[in-house]
C-alpha cells in the first residue's frame, strides 16, 4: 500500500488521513473534497497523478496523510508526529514525503522510528522532504529522490543546506552537465540508491550509475508549469507502491509524464490539472509499448 | 541559553522560521550590532534556515534586543567560525524566453509571466508549505497587483521566490518600454 504525505495550503491545521480519489476535476481525501484550483498546487498534484495511475492500472488506491500549513510549520509538525507514531499501523510498503517544512527534530524522530517498522517501507522524497533529508545527512535512509535541476545542483554541492546556498559553479551547469552533478551527489552521500533527475533530459540512476536517459517527447513548455515534477513523483510512487521495480517505475513515469504533457498540447500558461487528465491514457500507452 | 561563550569568537542565533531570522537581521543591524548572516553549521541545520552571528561578547545584549522585539530564538550556539556560508541568490538567476512568456528562475524557484499583460501564469519549484499558498495567491494576477512573496511567505523558498518576483518585475518593465 502507498502512503503519500504532504502539507496543503489551507487554514485547517488538523491531520487528515484518507483514501485518495481523483475524478478528473476534484481530489478527494476521505470525505474531504479539494477543487480544481487546489489540484494544480504541490502535494495535491502529486496525489492526483498517483490516484489516476492506480485507477488506470487497477492498483489499490493510495492513502494520504495531509495537514494544513501556510509556512509556519504547524501542519508539518502534525505530519511528522503522525509518521512517527501512527504511520506504521497503515502497513504502507511505500511512503512518499513531499511538501513539508524542514523541522529537524520531527523529521529525525520519524527517520529513527523507521528502523522499528516490521518491514521497512520503500522511502521516496521530493520537495521539502528532500531538503531536510540532505540537511540532516539522512539521504541514505531513503530509497529514491526525484530532484529537478535546482535540486540536483543542491544535492551535488556538499556544503549547501538549501538550494539558495548552492555555489554558482553548480547552478551554472545544472542542465548542461547533470552526470557530473549526479556523481558529486553520490560522492558525498547526498543521494539515496535511486535518483530520477527531472529536466530537459530525465536521468534514471542506480547507485550513481545512469541506467536510462529520456528526452522524448521533448516538450520545453512543461518546465515552467508548476506541478509537472510533482506528477512524475506521483506516477512512480503509484507504480512502486503497486509492486513495480523502481527503475522500471521511473522509466514509465518519466515517459508517461512527457506523453501526458504532449497530449495536453500545453503553453507556459497551462495548469498541471489539465495535464493530469491525460496521465491515465499516457501511463497505459507507455506500459503497452514496453 | 547564552552561556559558556568564553574563547569563542562568534555567537550564532538560530530561528525556527526563516522570517524570524530576516526580522532579527533587520533589528540587530538597526541596533548597531556587527552581524553576519549565512547557513547554520551542518549539525544544527534544517535546510530552510538562516543564522545570524554576532561577536560572542555581544551575545547577551543582542539576545535582549531580540526578546524586546518579540523575535523568538530557537537556540544560540557558539563558534570559532568568522564567516558563514552566504546566500548565493544574486548569482543563481536564469531566464528562459518562451515567446509570449518569460520564465525567471532563481535557485530552485521559477516564476513565469505573460510579457504583454504581466500576468503570472505559473510558479514552480520549492519545497516549503508556503509555496503552494503563494501559487494560489499569485497565479492569475499581474505582477504589479499580486501579493509579494515576502508579504505572505515565511521560508527561504518564499524568500527565493521573492527574488524571482523582483527579477520578473524588472524584466516586465523593460518589455513594456
Amino acid at each position: 500500500m502507498l502512503l503519500l504525505t504532504g502539507t496543503l495550503p489551507i487554514e485547517e491545521k488538523t491531520l487528515l488521513v484518507g483514501t485518495i480519489k481523483f475524478d478528473g476535476k476534484s481530489l478527494y481525501i476521505g470525505n474531504k473534497v479539494f477543487g480544481n484550483e487546489m489540484v494544480s498546487i504541490g502535494a495535491t498534484a502529486m496525489m492526483a497523478a498517483a490516484a489516476t495511475t492506480c485507477e488506470t492500472l487497477q492498483l489499490e488506491p493510495p492513502l494520504a496523510a495531509v495537514a494544513g500549513d501556510l509556512g509556519q510549520g504547524d501542519g508539518s509538525t502534525l505530519l511528522y508526529t503522525y509518521l512517527t507514531e501512527d504511520a506504521s499501523t497503515t502497513g504502507a510498503s511505500t511512503i512518499t514525503m513531499h511538501y513539508i517544512l524542514p523541522i529537524r527534530k520531527g523529521f529525525m524522530e520519524f527517520i529513527e522510528m523507521l528502523d522499528y517498522w516490521e518491514k521497512r517501507p520503500f522511502m521516496i522524497a521530493d520537495a521539502g522532504s528532500m531538503l531536510i533529508a540532505k540537511a540532516t545527512g539522512s539521504c541514505k535512509k531513503f530509497d529514491l529522490f526525484t530532484p529537478d535541476a535546482g535540486e540536483i545542483c543542491f544535492l551535488a554541492d556538499p556544503e549547501a543546506g538549501h538550494p539558495a546556498y548552492v555555489k554558482s559553479m553548480f547552478f551554472a551547469i545544472d542542465t548542461t552537465d547533470v552526470p557530473y552533478l549526479i556523481q558529486e551527489a553520490y560522492k558525498y552521500n547526498n543521494a539515496p540508491r535511486y535518483l530520477l533527475v527531472k529536466g530537459p533530459t530525465d536521468f534514471i540512476v542506480d547507485e550513481g550509475k545512469i541506467i536510462y536517459t529520456i528526452s522524448e517527447p521533448n516538450i520545453p513548455v512543461l518546465e515552467p508549469i508548476g506541478g509537472t515534477g510533482d506528477t512524475i513523483t506521483g506516477i512512480l510512487s503509484a507504480l512502486i507502491g503497486g509492486g513495480y521495480d523502481p527503475i522500471k517505475a521511473c522509466l514509465i513515469a518519466a515517459r508517461a509524464n512527457r506523453l501526458a504533457g504532449q497530449l495536453a498540447n500545453p503553453t507556459p500558461a497551462t495548469r498541471v490539472a489539465e495535464i493530469i487528465n491525460y496521465i491515465g491514457k499516457a501511463v497505459k500507452q507507455v506500459i503497452d509499448s514496453l | 541559553m547564552s552561556k559558556g561563550a568564553e574563547g569563542y569568537t562568534r555567537a550564532l542565533f538560530l530561528f525556527e522560521l526563516f522570517k524570524d531570522a530576516m526580522q532579527a537581521e533587520h533589528t540587530l543591524r538597526k541596533a548597531g550590532f556587527n552581524i553576519k548572516t549565512g547557513a547554520p553549521p551542518p549539525e544544527v541545520r534544517t535546510g530552510c534556515d538562516l543564522a545570524i552571528s554576532v561577536p560572542s561578547q555581544d551575545v547577551n545584549a543582542a539576545e535582549k534586543v531580540l526578546k524586546e522585539n518579540d523575535i523568538p530564538i530557537l537556540d544560540v550556539v557558539f563558534t570559532f567560525e568568522e564567516e558563514l556560508p552566504p546566500l548565493q541568490l544574486s548569482q543563481l538567476v536564469k531566464r528562459v524566453d518562451f515567446g509570449n512568456y518569460l520564465m525567471i528562475r532563481v535557485g530552485n524557484m521559477k516564476l513565469t509571466f505573460e510579457k504583454k499583460s504581466g500576468v503570472i501564469v505559473n510558479i514552480s519549484g520549492g519545497g516549503c508549505p508556503d509555496i503552494p499558498l503563494l501559487g494560489l495567491k499569485m497565479i492569475g494576477k499581474p505582477l504589479d497587483k499580486a501579493p509579494q512573496p515576502n508579504e505572505v511567505g515565511y521560508t527561504l523558498c518564499a524568500y527565493t521566490l521573492q527574488k524571482a518576483y523582483e527579477h520578473a518585475v524588472e524584466a516586465w518593465k523593460k518589455v513594456k518600454k
